[in-house]
């Protein structure tokens, strides 16, 4: 890391969930502010870079993208370790995405680091003729497995911010504000792009 | 004026037997000097010839020049009788050639002219006896007129181009036509003259010609930003050029010029420059020659100067200042500086404000100087240390423009030069110039159409006439027509679905067979949709496959036509997709993969899946016939799919062994940069490129892939390719996986593909020959062709079994042998590589022949041929199991 940086601190998030289920929507509104409904599958990993201000902070979140079929899970669990922060993600129209959050669940307790923070997304909430999953299972699943909960739409965007700044936030509370005062940051009177982050095109994977 | 144009490349057409044009000189004697006022006669009605071409400005009205006594000094002088407006030709030269396309017969002679024109403030004529006084460069035009359009002044360029021995132009004042001044170009390379102000000349690319056989070229460079088409001088047809080598010859016993290299006619255009105004070659750019250079570009560009005519305007180069006051800066550079990066934080604006600024430079597609100078700037240097965000992403936008320029040479035509003169790489010099191959570079990679392609074919029975290898040589190199429908026959024997040797009557057969058989197969699922997959753990199993098999192919090559379509109304209610429709053709797809699905039941749909099918299907256009060549596709790819993802592991560590054995500086790089499990090509290599290139490369590549020509692990060289053609930037700016991860993601869609390929090929041959070096010098036993003794034109065919590939067990592909032209590819193998065991410490030893790049660079690495870089040697691809399967019903299985 360079001695200057344009954040005072660096949050890696990470995302996982069924396939199709819209990881990637969510994440590229978060973004990029964009969606679009013809996507492509996320092969291999990837990860978008934004940067929030939480209380004054400059925060930069580095978020995790990762393919989301099992097969691939030998791989993406590589990257449950770094990860400060988990986005549970299922889809409200598709039960079996919602049913495999407790594996998806189990996963990261397995591989992650202890305390990592979590939070259960579920996505799509603005199709309402096609629910599956209950706003009121979700929260009860949340809950049950102690985490906060939200209902989200990439599409409408509805609660993508919410729901990224909430994690961020806990994670601050839980790393920052606790564990004290040395600054890993440093010096960032100066705002510079973080372009590692600034997709080069409408693609992300 | 702070820009340098470049145009990086150009691509001269292998030509020799081209271009017997026009009157050539030596011919013409009479209308020149001698000529008087009376006898001028040159009929009035004559049409112009240049003006009629190009509307120019000031060109004179409708008659024409006539001749007269000059009034001055006794010079016979020819002048415009209407308008007195002739421009004076000081030096000319001629078969400067235009080359609007790669075809040789479109070239376009013409000469290449220093005019000098009448100036408005000053007496236009030398004094007399004083044919130095420099006129102001304004004054002076540099231009180029094309043989048919001199006319009548024809003579009087061929005069002059002859009759330029000294230093000086002729004493003789010939007047010509001005051709139309402009100065900016844009638009299409044609057969039009132009003349621009040396004033408005910012610089001039010039390269030399090299190893003999390509024309050595100039191109301009305006201070509005402009290229203009690359001049090439066949100097072997230029007479003058001729009589000056010989001169010099003669002279000097040395036919070489200043910087020792041979002497061509672009030397003369610089010596014409430099004799009225300052030149200053380039230091950052060798090639460059600024004109007339301001303060901050001698500064930013220049090296010494080579001339200084004029005084004054590179004396003062006192302030380190850089570029200040600028009011042509760049406007990435004038970005940066006006609105600093902080209005760069927001990506959003990052993204689409200096895209937008890079795209007004990119219409000049040719600019990685300008970026290099940017990175130059003190200014833009502090930015980058401080922040290694702004860093990268000015590396990638820089490697964006570079990409682009490769792509703007493939849409011409690849040559040999321009792959020597992509970029340099620690894996030495390439070697491509197959000296046993009678064959250009060109011509080898000439696409494959459906004519030739059936001229392979026996017309009675319809077998191959010629060697399976054959034909996967030409499908290697030239790729097969996208047009003509080649690829739906071609590639069903590239993916074995028809035998290599087969007769037409056998592939009518072999068809209808597996037509029957995948309707079998389909069958065997259909019947589990009646009951949605069945009870317990087998229907859940089904359910799930069938969701995630409709949403993958709903998100699979949408972009193409054929699958953009939401026609039909979608005919499972239920589906995510019921409200939004779908078409026949993703349904097919879903067909196929679930059929798939069935069919290798272990392995099951997995994602990717869906990107290695839609390419064929689209190709084909056959459901029945596109699901076998996918599934023999899959008997290749299936390894990567597995559960333990041990394929990918293993072709991870392959691509590892193989940076680490080409390249060990990068592979140190890497490493330091944690970056050597190579995730970042886990996406490359399980959907072979299927994301970084555009939909038609990627057919193209894929069925360079599908031949195994050289190696079965070529994808393995692709990605060898793409890393050494980011090497720089990966080296000196990506110090962190997540940078390199994201870096190279971000390649998607932005790398050259013919480009790629060369480069890979070569990467390829180079590394054949290392191991062949280092198994001689280890007198390890190990497979290795014998080095076929040469030129035998059709070495691969030779070579080739004649059965086909399918029973050659060969690991070495059929290629001539090593070429022996030019000095580097003359040294043989043996002499490659250096370090033996015994061999402590820095020595290189047994220097043979000619120095090589890991002689000189990779001194310290021990190189071991692992069994995974063994492998790479092999043409045979590897298969996991034989796939048996009930109920199958596939008739024969034989793989080409």
């Amino acid at each position: 890391m360079s001695s200057n940086r344009n954040y005072d601190f660096l949050i890696k998030l990470l995302l996982i969930g069924d396939s199709g289920v819209g990881k990637s929507c969510c994440l590229l509104r978060f973004s990029e502010d964009s969606f679009t409904p013809s996507f492509i599958t996320t092969i291999g990993i990837d990860f978008k870079i934004r940067t929030i201000e939480l209380d004054g902070k400059r925060v930069k979140l580095q978020i995790w993208d990762t393919a989301g079929q099992e097969r691939f899970r030998t791989i993406t669990t590589a990257y449950y370790r770094g990860a400060m922060g988990i986005l549970l993600v299922y889809d409200v129209t598709d039960e079996r995405s919602f049913n495999n959050i407790r594996t998806w669940f189990a996963n990261v307790e397995q591989h992650a680091t202890e305390g990592v923070n979590k939070i259960l997304i579920g996505n799509k909430c603005d199709w309402e003729e096609k629910r599956a999953v209950s706003k009121e299972q979700g929260q009860a699943l949340a809950d049950e497995l102690g985490i906060p909960f939200l209902e989200v739409s990439a599409k409408a965007n509805i609660n993508i911010e919410e729901a990224f700044f909430s994690l961020a936030n806990d994670i601050k509370k839980r790393i920052i504000d606790t564990s004290s005062k040395e600054a890993s940051g440093g010096s960032s009177g100066v705002n510079v792009a973080d372009n590692s982050g600034s997709g080069s095109g409408g693609k992300c994977c | 004026m702070t820009r340098i144009k470049m145009t990086s490349s150009t691509t001269p057409p292998v030509t020799d037997s081209s271009t017997t044009s026009t009157p050539s000189a030596g011919t013409t004697t009479t209308t020149g000097s001698t000529a008087t006022a009376t006898t001028a006669a040159v009929p009035l009605t004559h049409p112009i010839p240049v003006a009629a071409l190009i509307p120019r400005p000031s060109s004179p009205a409708g008659s024409y020049y006539a001749m007269s006594d000059d009034e001055e000094g006794d010079y016979n002088t020819i002048t415009h009788t209407s308008s007195g407006r002739g421009v004076k030709l000081l030096y000319t030269k001629s078969k400067v050639y235009i080359h609007p396309t790669p075809s040789a017969k479109d070239n376009i002679p013409g000469y290449i002219a220093l005019l000098q024109q009448r100036n408005q403030h000053r007496d236009d004529r030398p004094s007399s006896g004083d044919s130095s006084s420099s006129p102001a460069s304004s004054d002076l035009l540099l231009a180029w007129v094309p043989e048919s359009q001199l006319g009548e002044a024809a003579n009087l360029y061929v005069k002059v181009d002859l009759s330029a021995d000294g230093d000086s132009p002729p004493k003789q004042s010939y007047l010509v036509p001005p051709p139309p001044t402009v100065t900016t170009h844009r638009g299409s390379v044609g057969p039009y003259a132009f003349a621009i102000p040396v004033s408005a000349v910012y610089s001039l690319l010039i390269r030399p010609p090299s190893v003999g056989w390509w024309w050595g070229s100039i191109i301009i460079n305006s201070r509005a930003g402009d290229s203009f088409p690359a001049l090439f001088f066949h100097d072997s047809e230029c007479q003058s050029t001729i009589l000056q080598k010989k001169k010099r010859t003669a002279d000097t016993f040395d036919p070489f010029g200043e910087a020792g290299q041979m002497f061509w006619g672009g030397d003369e255009v610089l010596r014409w420059l430099k004799r009225y105004v300052q030149v200053e070659r380039s230091g950052a750019e060798p090639n460059i020659y600024l004109i007339e250079p301001s303060k901050e570009d001698s500064v930013a560009f220049g090296g010494q100067p080579t001339t200084s005519q004029q005084a004054g305007s590179s004396s003062s180069r006192g302030g380190p200042g850089g570029a200040k006051g600028e009011a042509g800066m760049d406007p990435f550079v004038k970005l940066v500086k006006e609105a600093g990066w902080n209005l760069m934080e927001k990506f959003s604006k990052v993204t689409t404000f200096t895209r937008q600024a890079a795209n007004d430079v990119l219409d000049n597609p040719r600019v990685p100087p300008q970026m290099r100078r940017l990175l130059r700037n003190p200014e833009v240097q502090t930015l980058q240390d401080e922040f290694d965000s702004a860093r990268i992403y000015l590396a990638r936008w820089a490697m964006g423009i570079a990409e682009q320029s490769d792509r703007e040479r493939s849409r011409r035509t690849w040559t040999a030069r321009d792959v020597m003169e992509l970029e340099d790489t620690d894996v030495g010099e390439f070697e491509l110039v197959d000296g046993a191959n009678s064959l250009s570079l060109e011509e080898r990679r000439r696409v494959l159409a459906l004519n030739e392609w059936k001229g392979f074919f026996d017309e009675r029975t319809g077998r191959l006439n010629v060697t399976a290898d054959e034909v996967k040589e030409r499908i290697f190199h030239g790729g097969l027509d996208p047009e003509d429908g080649v690829r739906k026959e071609a590639w069903l024997f590239l993916l074995g679905v028809y035998d290599w040797y087969s007769t037409a009557d056998e592939r009518k057969a072999q068809a209808a067979s597996l037509r029957d058989a995948y309707i079998q197969l389909k069958g065997a699922w259909w019947e589990r949709q009646v009951d949605l997959g069945g009870e317990g753990e087998e229907g859940e199993w089904w359910r799930e496959q069938r969701n995630r098999i409709e949403k993958d192919v709903h998100r699979t090559d949408r972009n193409v036509p054929i699958f953009a379509g939401e026609d039909i109304p979608h005919p499972d209610p239920d589906s995510p997709f019921a409200s939004t429709g779908t078409n026949v053709h993703m349904e097919q797809l879903k067909d196929m993969l679930l059929t798939y699905n069935e069919y290798n039941k272990g392995l099951g749909y997995v994602q990717g899946m869906s990107d290695l099918l839609a390419p064929i299907y689209a190709v084909l256009q056959d459901d029945a016939l596109a699901f076998w060549a996918f599934q023999h596709f899959m008997d290749r790819m299936e390894r990567n799919f597995l559960r333990d993802q041990s394929g990918m592991r293993a072709q991870l560590l392959a691509l590892d062994n193989l940076v680490r054995f080409m390249d060990p500086k990068l592979y140190a790089h890497l490493e330091s940069a944690d970056s050597t499990n190579f995730f970042f090509f886990f996406r490359m290599l399980l959907v072979w490129y299927k994301r970084e290139f555009e939909w038609a490369d990627v057919l193209r590549l894929w069925e360079a892939l599908w031949t195994d020509y050289l190696s079965s692990g070529f994808h393995l060289f692709i990605a060898l390719a793409i890393l050494e053609r980011h090497r720089d930037v990966i080296m000196t700016h990506l110090k962190h996986f997540d940078e390199v991860l994201k870096y190279v993601n971000e390649l998607s869609t932005t790398i050259d593909l013919e480009s790629t390929l060369i480069r890979a090929e070569a990467l390829f041959q180079r590394f054949r020959r290392l191991v062949e070096a280092i198994d001689r010098k280890e007198h390890f036993p190990g497979p290795r062709r014998t080095l076929s003794t040469a030129s035998s034109s059709s070495a691969s065919a030779a070579l080739a079994d004649a059965k086909g590939s399918s029973s050659n067990n060969s690991p070495s592909p059929p290629l001539p042998a090593r070429p022996q032209s030019g000095p580097r590819a003359a040294s043989p193998p043996a002499a490659a590589t250096t370090k033996t065991k015994d061999n402590k410490g820095k020595t290189t030893a047994t220097k043979a022949t000619a120095p090589t790049a890991e002689e000189d660079k990779e001194e310290n690495v021990e190189k071991i041929v692992t069994p995974a870089l063994r492998k790479l040697l092999s043409r045979e691809v590897e298969i996991i199991r034989a796939p048996v399967r009930e109920g199958a019903g596939y008739p024969t299985r034989e793989r080409a």
